[in-house]
């Protein structure tokens, strides 16, 4: 009945009562087939096919490979552009999913794939699009995937740079070295010691000023990619509109402190 | 399932390769369309203009690109001013030997394209309008935007594109500015930082003052510079037979180090962008095993050079977790103007602050026949000096308070004489 009610949104032939039961023709696994899944795989299917980049970036594949025998990922992870350029070509709404709950989160966006493909795809781009629908729609794979990364969001999207020094702590980079890890003991007196003024700084990569701050809060405002980000973690977004909301009083005071229109 | 015919075949093929037809598609020279809609007035191109002063290079298809190599505006990168600054550090000073007009100011954001590539939140508008917003700076003070990440220069480079060629985004972030008092700009070339240091190369080996020809350096070429957006990337036939980017091998040919090849140059660092972050297993071995391995295995190398902010970083950082497999290579890793600066005479941890490199230079100086000890004994007088609250040494003179909150300063670069002091 599920297969129906699938067959019913996209206009596809039913599969056979046989093969329902079958893994998916690209991707091991069995499929949930319940009828939320069915209208969220078709929701975001009409949303990645209507997507202007589908059409220039998916240009058609020859199954020849080199994409994946040149990517890093596929070497340390159950991935391949090619099974991603094949399920972006997929028209199966359930195949795109699927592969949207884990696989694309493997991609390093080196385009190593793009530069190898004979077709001229931009599977590294079409794994972006995935991305983004994969946000927008707040895959719980989505939330899972950004919840150890919600720090650095909260860095881009307030001060406008992605890392600060004072990020470089034992408990989050002891990998790196104690070299590494013991810059942060002696952190202000050596970004002095920079000689650039900007980059005297611990909190940012550079002073960022508060003027340039709040435009980019308003690009991404204006832009929906606030609302991207509330479906995976509408925390984050309260407490960086909390952030922006002092930063705007702030604003004002200054205006009127250096006399500025 | 039985045999299929050679016309069930050939349907079977069709049906999963239906869109073969347009894999003829030709790359446009999207600079031509940018123009066009400059002379109708959707869009303004910021010029290069003879107080620039380009130099003219060849990209990969043999297409032209000029390279401005004065009134320059920083395009920052957030993972050098972050983790490595003596990155910029050593630009900044080389430009002082030169007496090159710039501005290095707090009025940028990052492309945010890092962040993108890592976690997909964000969206063309977003990435185009960040973009334009920091153009736009540079384009109402009357300097020319210089990328120094690559990251950003193939982000802008796609955003360029996608400017052009999408009317709707087109509008969209045209409504953004518009919204925030500023226009839709496109500098007339996007321009990473090592293009300028590539055609600056004969004068940055003039100053060199070291014997460098038994320094062996391996290149690792930047994914986001060469593969993001191809046909923009410098290719040289004199250099490699211009199979492969022309920076930075050029600039350590001219400067006299020995460059060897390894079986993984084409490869990518490890990076990742989320993965260097938050899932660092993957990135630690592949940068390890697939770019360190090879490069220290197969040519023996002294240092690793590249020229972007995340290469730098993964190559450098992820050496020290290989001691526990054994691979204790710890090969110093920096950005070809780092070395070129270490090269040029320039205080290897006042300017190219070395201490920042987990992966030891000490080691590749004394090669060079630098008196490191000597530098770090003067570095150390110098720290404590910062700390008793002693004179600080600058690159340039710091902005005033007012920029912390305003982006001022329009209309200005730095002035001459400030520049000409810079450069004493």
């Amino acid at each position: 009945m599920v297969v129906e009610a699938l067959s019913v949104l996209r206009n596809l032939p039913a599969r056979k009562k046989e093969e329902q039961a079958e893994p998916s023709m690209l991707l091991g696994g069995s499929r949930d087939l319940g009828l939320d899944t069915l209208k969220l795989a078709q929701d975001i299917y009409d949303q990645f096919t209507a997507d202007p980049r589908y059409k220039e970036y998916v240009l058609g594949c020859l199954n020849c490979g080199e994409c994946t025998t040149g990517c890093p990922a596929a070497r340390f992870y159950d991935f391949s552009p090619r099974e991603m350029l094949q399920v972006a070509m997929s028209n199966d709404p359930l195949v795109l999913l699927n592969a949207m709950h884990e696989k694309i989160w493997a991609c390093c966006q080196c385009y190593t794939c793009n530069m190898r493909c004979r077709f001229g795809n931009d599977i590294a781009g079409i794994i972006s699009v995935m991305r983004e629908l994969a946000v927008k729609n707040g895959l719980d794979s989505a939330k899972e995937v950004l919840r150890p990364y919600t720090r650095i969001l909260l860095k881009v999207m307030t001060g406008g740079t992605q890392v600060s020094p004072d990020m470089i702590q034992p408990d989050f980079f002891v990998d790196w070295g104690p070299d590494a890890v013991s810059k942060a003991s002696d952190l202000k007196t050596l970004r002095k010691a920079i000689p650039i003024d900007v980059l005297q700084v611990t909190d940012s990569a550079w002073e960022v000023s508060m003027q340039t701050s709040l435009e980019l809060f308003q690009i991404y405002q204006e832009s929906g990619v606030i609302d991207m980000v509330r479906a995976v973690d509408p925390d984050l977004v309260e407490m960086i509109t909390d952030i922006v909301d002092e930063w705007r009083e702030e604003f004002e005071e200054m205006k009127e402190k250096y006399g500025v229109r | 399932m039985g045999i299929l015919s050679a016309d069930q075949i050939r349907e079977v093929v069709k049906a999963r390769a239906e869109n073969r037809s347009v894999s003829d598609k030709k790359v446009s020279d999207v600079r031509e369309e940018m123009w066009t809609l400059h002379d109708r007035g959707e869009l303004i191109v910021i010029p290069i203009t003879p107080e620039n002063k380009p130099v003219e290079v060849e990209t990969l298809f043999g297409w032209k690109k000029r390279v401005p190599t004065d009134k320059l505006w920083h395009h920052k990168s957030c993972g050098q001013c972050g983790n490595i600054p003596g990155y910029p550090a050593s630009l900044l000073w080389f430009m002082n030997q030169f007496k090159t007009t710039y501005l290095n100011e707090p009025h940028q954001t990052s492309c945010t394209a890092w962040n993108y590539h890592g976690s997909g939140t964000s969206n063309p508008v977003a990435l185009a309008a960040v973009a334009v917003r920091n153009w736009y700076r540079a384009y109402e003070t009357g300097t020319y935007p210089l990328i120094h990440c690559g990251t950003s220069y193939g982000d802008y480079k796609e955003m360029r594109k996608v400017l052009v060629e999408n009317k709707e985004v087109r509008d969209k972030v045209r409504e953004i500015m518009h919204h925030m008092g500023k226009e839709l700009v496109i500098p007339e070339e996007i321009v990473h930082y090592s293009e300028w240091v590539h055609v600056k190369r004969d004068e940055i080996a003039s100053m060199v003052k070291y014997e460098l020809k038994d320094v062996v350096a391996t290149v690792h070429e930047p994914c986001h510079y060469y593969k993001m957006v191809p046909e923009d990337a410098i290719y040289d036939s004199s250099v490699l037979g211009g199979q492969r980017p022309a920076p930075p091998t050029a600039l350590l040919q001219k400067m006299g180090v020995n460059v060897a090849d390894y079986s993984t140059w084409y490869d990518c660092c490890g990076f990742g962008f989320r993965h260097i972050l938050t899932e660092r297993e993957f990135t630690r071995s592949f940068a390890t095993l697939r770019k360190i391995k090879p490069m220290v295995e197969e040519a023996h190398a002294d240092v690793a050079i590249t020229t972007d902010t995340g290469c730098v970083t993964t190559l450098d950082k992820s050496q020290w977790v290989g001691k526990v497999h054994g691979m204790d290579f710890l090969v110093p890793v920096l950005a070809e103007v780092q070395l070129a600066a270490l090269a040029a005479g320039a205080h290897p941890y006042k300017i190219v602050q070395v201490h920042w490199h987990t992966s030891p230079v000490e080691k590749l100086m004394e090669k060079m026949g630098i008196d490191y000890q000597s530098y770090r004994k003067d570095f150390t007088e110098y720290l404590n000096q910062i700390k008793s609250g002693g004179k600080i040494e600058y690159l340039y003179d710091p902005h005033s308070e007012i920029e912390k909150y305003f982006a001022v300063n329009k209309g200005q670069v730095i002035v001459e004489e400030q520049a000409l002091k810079r450069g004493e």
